[in-house]
């Protein structure tokens, strides 16, 4: 690569290029000279660096660093960071340590500009170095300078200065600091609250296309036999449709699909049927067991003493196991990059951590030299360790150079979770004891980690780089060697590969081996009878952790206790405080130290629900010199949190496909009302190095509450993470059951006076589905009546009408008798023209293909004269002479009024015609027998107009002629007996099916908690959506915007006539009954705290909980809602699998389809908490997972 | 692609060539070219593409563009204010409220509509009102500063 040439008018510090040191570093080291400072004589100043932004605003501390030593104002010193044609290659940013150890090359350098521009200063004012200065970047003099006054980029006038980077160079003394270790605001927060910053997900290139990755079947596990060797076929054919798909690009296991816009490539990765070979994945369902069988090398780091002898004194041996999940970063943003592939030459915009090592994994890839590539880095969202794998780069790579055109990629969130490198499982082994005197005489220690530094996954997927055997790599050992002074100790560590695919995530192996350490210790000062404090600083030789444990115990008020604590089982509430400390070692054993940290945390439990709350941590930090002790702290904070719930919340759990945790309810994080209150001790070691302060106060947190607990219950806790369940099941093991009151049930709703319809009389006795009552003979029945019935003729074909044969006036009417009757409901294909025909109508009997309506001679009504129209609609006789099928429902349109037919008519004829042959409807035998209609007409149809009840009022009449005839209410909401005739006279409108939905019953015999009023009917039908029931969804969803063209009279009609057959009515009035059902489901859930409430608060609660006036649309109130009261679940799961992509509501979001994010055991995990907690009183579901199984298995509805 | 919609956002008015159920968020992403609204889960659970329609704060990821197009208005970060000026973006940079950053779009927009719905609400209304904004950083104690800065109360602890 060419030497960068500087510019003119500039100063640059430099050195020839070192290749990084460390694990991480890999490849792609390109001799050159790296710039660290430059000065331009505009008075710009640019400061570059190797390292990357995480978003914990180290740009605005390593400014605060080179404005120091430079003297210049902070505002004018502007950081490029991980750009890799202009920054320095300092390796990967992991360990925190940027400031600790990146920092050091760019503080010389400006120590040396300073030292430089004074020397320049001098010659041009002819005074003496010593009596210049600079100040806030201009120049200063004493005695002062008349009437010049110099800034620094002045100072440099025209020459171009390229100066080698002197390590000798002497850099401020700490007393002489006026910048660095003050609080300074963060320089990039307020571009970032304006929406003016440029995340990588915002970089757009002029003509670049999105594309969407479709990743292989071994979700989440980046080597084996299997990776990079799984594909057997895709089918282009599948996504040939999808409006502006450009590309389907397949290279091994890599596939993806580009698209001129986002929802394009994101509807192809959705459709695109790809098939892959079956894959047998390790069984990571038991991460404990999954460690143990995985192949290791055990490395002592540490044998100090005498082991043996020491266990063999110990007169209490302690011999304990601590297991730390799976877990993810859970990055906010899922990944995104853009690349640029021009003529062999590529452009990565990128949101890795490492863009140097991203460019060298790129040129393998791709096949080219390092110095073909350049990778320009943006901020991307919080990674945490995530980002030393950029994936999506690879991937946008690729894809560009199959397209020729700059591609930018975006992960789903779902994507997101299951191919994020996880942080590895752990387990820690102790063995150990103490003697008589309450003294510890050994300490062995096993730790197991499997991880690696997960390879960039278009390498694996492509087979440009082998998978089938991982690379080992020594991950396990950070802080592994405990703080106390053990006599007799031996640490282990078990190098071993990866399972899953993981990486580094904060706190590495630190965090669960601390967790180990200090449990540990907590239980030998509890067995020796000493305070926990006092224990530990017998222990710790060194004397700034101790000074540290003492401050932070001080803060927090830590008082003396001694022995086991004393837990009053009967207690609903259980409180407890306890300690940790530790310090982050990271990099490979012996590694370097980072901050100190300790904790003190108080917990609370709830017996009745097991939930565990950090109230409040005290977390005291040493990190020597503090360059901004406002970006510490605000680390620190972080880490509080985001440990917090890494221990109380996170598992990523597997199945046997893979990562089962795919979005923010299956892998929960913490929310605001748990947030603790954090009090943070900033040790004041101005005086010393600065130590990295990233991920130091993580590190002590496990234990920390762990210990808490403890002091709180009496148990202690091993296994992270400690929720609920498992907490409820270890409390109620140890200190029995706590008797929970009695939930209270709902009160039954009344039934007074009779319906109104005498069929709905007959059906609120309790009429039930009597499924297959007509089960056989309908084929014999069919054929008799067939040879009794006279065959009808056909009607000869009509011409069509002329324009203008119909009245403006009739036609309008009769678009409110269509809507009425929803024609374009059924006979409209998706995306297809209104009334063209051509939906495929799932019924018991088969396939139906609805039929074009539109006035097309061929393929239409074109040739229907009105006689013919009539008769199909009275009869079910088609214009030819053959039966229709009572999918059609012409049972209930024979009751429409000869004016409405007539205008019907009108309007369907002046459509304008469309050709469309629809598909054959082909029901299977003996339904396939058109002839047999006849005989089921003869047996099930009267097609009698619609005669009024006179004892009834005209809009009751009026209602009751629209829901039975147009609106055909009953075709889905009465059951059909064996031979699909709906069962009038006995169970009229008690609850039927549609399209694969339960269409449920309307009358008493509802499962509605509260009872359908006719203003709840009216809002549901006028709007879609009633507050006391919910949103119009399923079928239901397409019959309201059809009704939207009907007038108010008429839907509030129809709301009368239905509400006259729901007699139930609640002692305590609907709100009171309402309020009732909303308190017991806050009840119930807040005891029930398992996976599914978990699901139910991650996924669903967003938009189903809370009735807030600041939140846009409807909020549908599970609890009020039918589908969770019916008998089956079959409604709920389908609505849970397929979402409601398309709301009846105007102001409603759309529900995403959570098939594709949930496993059926998840699912069947939230329908059954769902159940349990929001219907009171209704008996729980069974083998719900079988029923999510054979739902999901029938495919959308 | 024949569909057109008309939006009005940030107060202008705009013809947009998508599908009708073409999520908003890309809309107001890649044709507006709007970078306050984010991508987080397209799930509606994090809420990190939160935009105001017609002053209620809504999930920009799961509404579709017909939808938002019978709304009179559609505001994002940017048109808060152009220049950082309204008062709950203030309180976030005095409160030095972000890590990252990603999630912010979706705390400010959200005690943007709830701030002006709600009179005087306490911490634990605004913890409530930002439950189910997930921030990963753990930024949760400066933006509840930047919260109650913005509602008027003393900060205190959070």
């Amino acid at each position: 690569m060419a030497q960068p040439v500087p510019p003119a008018g500039s100063l640059s510090i430099f050195r020839p290029a070192q290749p990084p040191k460390g694990l991480a570093a890999r490849g792609g080291f390109i001799p050159r000279d790296e710039i660290f400072l430059r000065i331009t004589s505009d008075d710009q100043v640019r400061a570059f660096c190797g390292h990357v932004d995480l978003g914990t605003g180290i740009a605005t501390a390593l400014a605060q660093i080179v404005a120091e030593e430079l003297d210049a104002s902070p505002a004018r010193v502007q950081m490029v960071l991980g750009h890799t044609e202009t920054t320095p290659d300092q390796g990967a940013t992991i360990a925190s340590e940027t400031i600790q150890v990146t920092a050091i090359p760019l503080r010389r350098a400006a120590a040396q500009a300073r030292r430089i521009l004074l020397e320049r200063a001098s010659t041009l004012t002819g005074r003496p170095v010593d009596t210049l200065a600079i100040r806030d970047g201009v120049l200063v003099c004493e005695p002062p300078l008349p009437n010049l006054s110099y800034r620094i980029g002045d100072l440099i006038g025209g020459v171009t200065l390229h100066v080698l980077l002197d390590d000798t160079v002497t850099v401020k003394k700490t007393s002489e600091y006026r910048l660095v270790g003050r609080d300074m605001p963060r320089v990039d927060i307020p571009a970032k609250v304006t929406g003016r910053a440029v995340y990588v997900h915002d970089v757009r290139v002029e003509g670049m296309l999105h594309a969407r990755v479709v990743r292989p079947p071994y979700d989440g596990y980046d080597h084996g036999p299997y990776v990079g060797r799984s594909l057997r076929a895709v089918d282009r054919q599948s996504v040939r449709h999808v409006p502006g798909l450009v590309d389907v690009v397949v290279l091994g296991d890599f596939v993806g699909v580009v698209a001129e816009r986002e929802e394009q490539a994101i509807e192809a990765a959705r459709l695109l049927q790809v098939e892959w070979a079956p894959v047998a994945l390790p069984d990571l369902s038991d991460p404990e067991a999954a460690i143990g069988n995985n192949p290791a090398t055990p490395r002592v780091v540490l044998d100090r003493g005498q082991l043996e002898e020491g266990l063999e004194a110990a007169t209490t041996r302690l011999d304990r196991e601590y297991l730390w999940p799976y877990q993810m970063h859970g990055s906010i943003g899922p990944s995104c990059s853009v690349a640029d592939w021009q003529g062999g030459k590529l452009t990565v915009w990128s949101g890795t951590q490492n863009p140097h090592m991203l460019r060298a994994d790129l040129a393998l890839l791709m096949g080219i030299p390092t110095s073909e590539i350049k990778v320009i880095r943006h901020e991307a969202a919080g990674c945490y360790g995530r980002n030393c794998a950029d994936d999506v780069g690879g991937d946008a790579a690729l894809l560009s150079r199959a397209v020729g055109r700059p591609v930018r990629v975006q992960l789903s969130r779902e994507q997101e979770h299951v191919w994020e490198p996880k942080g590895a499982a752990q387990l820690v082994r102790i063995r150990g004891g103490l003697n008589a005197a309450g003294q510890p005489v050994a300490y062995d220690l096993d730790t197991s980690y499997p991880s690696n530094v997960s390879p960039l996954l278009a390498l694996v997927l492509t087979g440009v780089v082998p998978a089938e055997v991982p690379p080992v790599a020594q991950m396990g050992d950070r802080t592994s060697v405990p703080p106390y002074d053990y006599p007799n100790a031996r640490i282990t560590v078990q190098d071993m590969p990866p399972i899953a695919r993981a990486s580094w995530f904060r706190g590495v192996s630190a965090l669960p081996n601390s967790f180990a350490h200090d449990s540990y210790i907590d239980e030998l000062a509890t067995a020796a009878g000493a305070d926990p404090l006092e224990y530990r600083l017998e222990h710790l030789k060194d004397q700034r952790a101790a000074d540290l444990l003492k401050a932070t115990a001080s803060r927090a008020g830590w008082t003396r206790r001694t022995g086991p604590p004393s837990v009053d089982p009967a207690a609903s509430v259980l409180k407890g405080r306890g300690l940790a400390y530790a310090q982050y070692v990271h990099g490979t054993f012996p590694g370097t130290a980072a901050a100190w940290s300790a904790w003190v945390a108080d917990v609370e439990v709830n017996r009745h629900s097991g939930v565990v709350s950090v109230t409040r941590a005290v977390v005291g930090q040493d990190a020597g010199m503090m360059v901004n002790p406002a970006g510490v702290r605000h680390q620190l904070h972080g880490n509080v949190i985001q440990s917090t719930s890494r221990i109380l919340h996170e598992q990523v759990q597997f199945d046997e496909k893979g990562v089962e945790s795919r979005d923010w309810g299956t892998y929960p994080i913490l929310t605001f009302p748990e947030l603790p209150v954090i009090e943070p001790l900033l040790m004041e070691r101005q005086d010393q190095p600065p130590l990295g302060a990233g991920e130091s106060a993580s590190v002590p947190s496990a234990a920390a509450i762990a210990n808490a607990l403890y002091a709180a219950t009496g148990v202690r806790f091993r296994e992270v993470p400690f929720t609920p369940e498992k907490v409820k099941a270890q409390l109620d093991a140890a200190l029995g059951p706590l008797q929970p009151s009695p939930p209270q049930p709902l009160p039954a709703l009344a039934i007074t006076g009779k319906a109104a319809h005498p069929a709905m009389a007959a059906a609120t006795l309790g009429a039930k589905l009597r499924k297959g009552a007509f089960a056989a003979g309908f084929a014999a029945i069919g054929g008799m009546m067939a040879t009794l019935i006279p065959w009808r003729p056909a009607i000869a074909p009509a011409s069509p009408p002329t324009p203008g044969l119909f009245s403006e006036a009739a036609i309008a009417r009769g678009a409110k008798v269509a809507a009425a009757g929803d024609c374009a409901v059924c006979h409209t294909a998706p995306g297809g023209v209104t009334n063209a025909g051509g939906f495929a109508l799932e019924t018991p009997f088969g396939v139906v293909h609805t039929t074009n309506l539109t006035p097309d001679p061929q393929t239409g009504l074109g040739a229907w004269s009105y006689e013919a129209f009539a008769r199909a609609m009275r009869h079910g006789i088609s214009r030819d002479g053959h039966n229709l099928y009572p999918a059609f429902p012409y049972t209930a349109f024979a009751k429409t009024s000869e004016e409405d037919m007539r205008d019907l008519y009108a309007y369907l004829m002046s459509q304008t015609p469309v050709s469309n042959q629809v598909p054959k409807t082909a029901l299977r035998f003996p339904y396939s027998l058109r002839f047999s209609m006849a005989g089921w007409n003869m047996l099930f149809h009267d097609p009698a107009p619609f005669r009024p009840d006179p004892a009834q009022s005209a809009q009751w009449n009026r209602g009751a002629y629209l829901a039975e005839g147009l609106g055909h209410c009953s075709a889905c909401h009465t059951p059909r007996n064996a031979m699909g005739a709906e069962r009038w006279k006995t169970a009229y409108l008690t609850g039927g099916e549609a399209e694969g939905w339960t269409a449920p019953a309307l009358g008493s015999l509802s499962h509605a908690p509260l009872p359908w009023s006719e203003d709840d009917l009216y809002a549901y039908l006028r709007t879609g959506f009633s507050p006391n029931h919910g949103p119009a969804g399923g079928p239901m969803a397409p019959v309201v915007h059809s009704m939207a063209a009907l007038p108010d009279t008429d839907v509030r009609a129809i709301a009368h006539y239905i509400a006259s057959f729901d007699r139930r009515n609640a002692p305590e009035g609907a709100d009171g009954r309402r309020a009732d059902i909303l308190e017991k489901t806050r009840d119930r859930q807040s005891l029930s705290r398992g996976e599914g409430s978990r699901i139910y608060n991650g996924s669903c609660a967003s938009c189903h909980e809370g009735e807030g006036a600041h939140l846009f649309g409807a909020r549908p109130q599970l609890s009020l809602n039918s589908n969770i009261w019916a008998d089956t679940p079959d409604n709920l799961i389908t609505v849970i699998l397929n979402g409601v992509p398309a709301p009846a509501f105007r102001h409603e979001s759309t529900m995403p389809a959570f098939g594709k994010v949930m496993s059926d055991r998840q699912i069947a995990e939230l329908v059954g908490y769902l159940r349990h907690t929001m219907a009171p009183g209704r008996a729980a579901w069974t083998d719900l997972p079988a029923h999510v199984a054979r739902i999901r298995a029938q495919g959308g509805h | 692609m024949a569909d057109s919609v008309f939006l009005t956002v940030n107060g202008e008015r705009h013809e947009i060539h998508a599908a009708p159920d073409t999520p908003l968020l890309t809309v107001l992403r890649n044709d507006l070219r709007l970078n306050g609204p984010k991508f987080g889960c397209g799930l509606g659970e994090c809420g990190a593409c939160t935009v105001l329609l017609d002053g209620r704060a809504a999930r920009s990821c799961v509404i579709r563009l017909d939808t938002a197009a019978a709304c009179t208005s559609i505001v994002t970060l940017e048109g808060l204010s152009p220049d950082g000026s309204d008062p709950v973006q203030r309180a976030f940079v005095k409160a030095q409220a972000a890590q990252c950053g990603y999630c912010l779009n979706g705390m400010v927009m959200t005690l943007r509509a709830f701030l002006d719905a709600v009179d005087q609400p306490d911490r634990a209304a605004l913890k409530e009102a930002l439950r189910y904004n997930l921030c990963r950083c753990g930024t949760h104690v400066e933006i509840m500063k930047a919260a109650c800065i913005a509602a008027g109360l003393s900060e205190g602890e959070p």
